[in-house]
């Protein structure tokens, strides 16, 4: 089993590292126990790593901390070199944040390219309009993800997958330096699923880091770099993606061999 | 049908068209953030507060902003710390602020008070002077820059708060300004609405541009549209049948949304559908 802390800060700490957290807890408003407890990791540019754990294990918790969106009790959250706590506004314009799925309602009046183009609102800026150059990445964004042809379809009358992918172009189209996905396949059917999987994998390869939150060993992407595995808001391990595949660690803490975790 | 001084006809047009724009834009935020709870117990806050500066001899314009943007501020923190359901909150919250405000006109000395205060409670086109008039025209005048300057930013906020916040969208200052826009909204419509009303004329043009349209811009424009055309409508009539104003126009955007629930043809498509599925 990997030690988080020794393995990953010692010498991790120059200037490639995009994600630095150390001893960062999270507690929710009213609760008496961290969703995330003592996390230290650091993520270097570039990298593509994904996390995962059962249910409950502090997996979305962790993506939300990184960007801000949750305030962390204690320790540090550094991202892109700056303070999270001071300086979220700015670390949040740069990542691109993909939601677990939420339910919407089907007479909601959004369309499809107002949402996606809702995902440079940071970008253009307090009292910008959106030029024609934001409204041709906010295209190209939806072409990415196949859904060029449904520009002016209202968001509530998609289906979960459809809107999954409308959700992905939504941070594309943010052009972020990193991205955290929250379960970005859910509700995708299996050709879907593997669009989405090159998809990711072409943004990372063109320096994106991603940092992805998935339940499930078996949608590890091949191009993932590493492994962090949550367990009862911990890191209970984290390396590269094949070392900790290979050896048995993931399916020894979790218990479960090449199923759900 | 009664005939009025033309200055005042005046005064009690503008104000109705005034009244109908700003509530019916707060009506878009409160109905699409699903806070009509809080949009509910402001407007019976503001009434409290009315009735409050009756008892102590202050504008009770002033007093009715107050009660509503502190409850506005209150509201939601509170209910998210106590985990109340929201039905909860409208119960307690809608009671205490009727209470209080019975409290306080049984307090206020005179006739005269109790009559102001019947007038905020249901409204009057007599209560409306040229400074209401002038307030409401300026608070439009803030609600329509703030919806044109910072739409984007609305857009996002009002798909998702959390995506919001995310795309670097500073939601806690948009919130309260959408809050406090919607408090002003509800005070400075009391006089003319009437403190039990004006939350109608918050939820039914939204509700009722919500029938027709898929595109939010759409809904942002036409919803001011129908709440200012519910408004002179309801102006009309009730000048026609001595209705009290707030009641006309409440009865007015009240027929108009049970019209555009029937002939929605956002409904009658999402009909069509579920039975295909």
């Amino acid at each position: 089993m990997y030690t988080t802390r020794n393995d990953l800060m010692s010498g991790s700490k120059g200037p490639k590292a995009v994600v630095l957290l150390d001893k960062v807890s999270t507690v929710y408003e009213g609760e008496r126990f961290p969703a995330i407890r003592d996390v230290s990791l650091c993520i270097n540019a570039g990298d593509f790593v994904c996390v995962i754990g059962p249910n409950g294990s502090g997996k979305t918790t962790l993506l939300e901390t990184v960007n801000g969106i949750l305030r962390n009790t204690s320790g540090n959250v550094r991202v892109f070199g700056l303070d999270v706590t001071e300086s979220g506004h700015s670390v949040r314009t740069r990542t691109g944040y993909v939601i677990q799925n939420f339910e919407i309602d089907p007479l909601s009046p959004f369309l499809c390219k107002n949402v996606v183009m809702s995902g440079r609102v940071g970008k253009i800026g307090l009292l910008r309009f959106p030029s024609e150059r934001d409204w041709a990445i906010v295209d190209e964004s939806m072409r990415l993800v196949g859904m060029d042809s449904s520009a002016d379809r209202p968001i509530g009358k998609l289906s979960g997958g459809e809107f999954q992918k409308i959700l992905l172009a939504r941070a594309i189209a943010q052009e972020p330096e990193m991205f955290l996905l929250d379960e970005p396949f859910a509700n995708l059917d299996l050709k879907s699923r593997a669009d989405v999987d090159r998809l990711i994998s072409d943004l990372n390869r063109k320096g994106a880091t991603t940092v992805m939150v998935s339940h499930d060993i078996d949608s590890i992407p091949f191009s993932c770099s590493h492994i962090i595995v949550m367990n009862r808001g911990r890191v209970a391990a984290f390396g590269p993606r094949d070392e900790l595949l290979q050896n048995g660690v993931i399916s020894s803490l979790m218990k479960v061999r090449g199923s759900a975790v | 049908m009664i005939s009025l001084p033309f200055a005042l006809l005046v005064t009690a047009t503008l104000g109705s068209i005034l009244a109908g724009l700003s509530c019916s834009i707060a009506g878009v935020f409160v109905v699409r953030l699903n806070i009509a709870s809080i949009g509910f117990c402001m407007s019976h806050a503001a009434f409290a507060g009315a009735a409050f500066g009756l008892l102590i001899e202050v504008d009770p314009l002033l007093t009715a902003m107050l009660f509503a943007s502190v409850t506005a501020l209150l509201l939601a923190p509170v209910a998210n710390r106590a985990k109340l359901n929201t039905d909860v909150v409208i119960g307690i919250m809608f009671s205490l602020m009727i209470a209080l405000a019975f409290v306080f006109l049984n307090l206020s000395p005179g006739e005269a008070a109790s009559g102001a205060a019947l007038r905020i409670l249901w409204g009057s086109i007599f209560a409306v002077s040229e400074y209401d008039v002038l307030y409401l025209a300026l608070l439009c005048a803030m609600m329509v820059s703030f919806v044109t300057l910072f739409y984007k930013e609305i857009f996002a906020l009002m798909f998702n708060q959390k995506l919001a916040k995310a795309a670097g969208v500073n939601t806690y200052v948009f919130m309260l300004i959408v809050v406090f826009l919607t408090g002003l909204a509800v005070s400075f419509s009391l006089k003319l609405i009437g403190g039990l009303l004006v939350y109608a004329l918050i939820i039914n043009p939204t509700s009722t541009a919500y029938q027709f349209f898929w595109d939010f811009r759409k809904i942002m424009v036409f919803s001011p549209v129908i709440g200012v055309a519910s408004c002179i409508a309801g102006f009309i009539f009730s000048l026609e049948t001595d209705f009290p104003i707030g009641a006309s126009i409440v009865i007015v955007s009240a027929i108009l949304l049970a019209i555009s629930i029937a002939i929605s043809p956002k409904r009658r498509t999402a009909k069509i559908a579920a039975q295909a599925a």
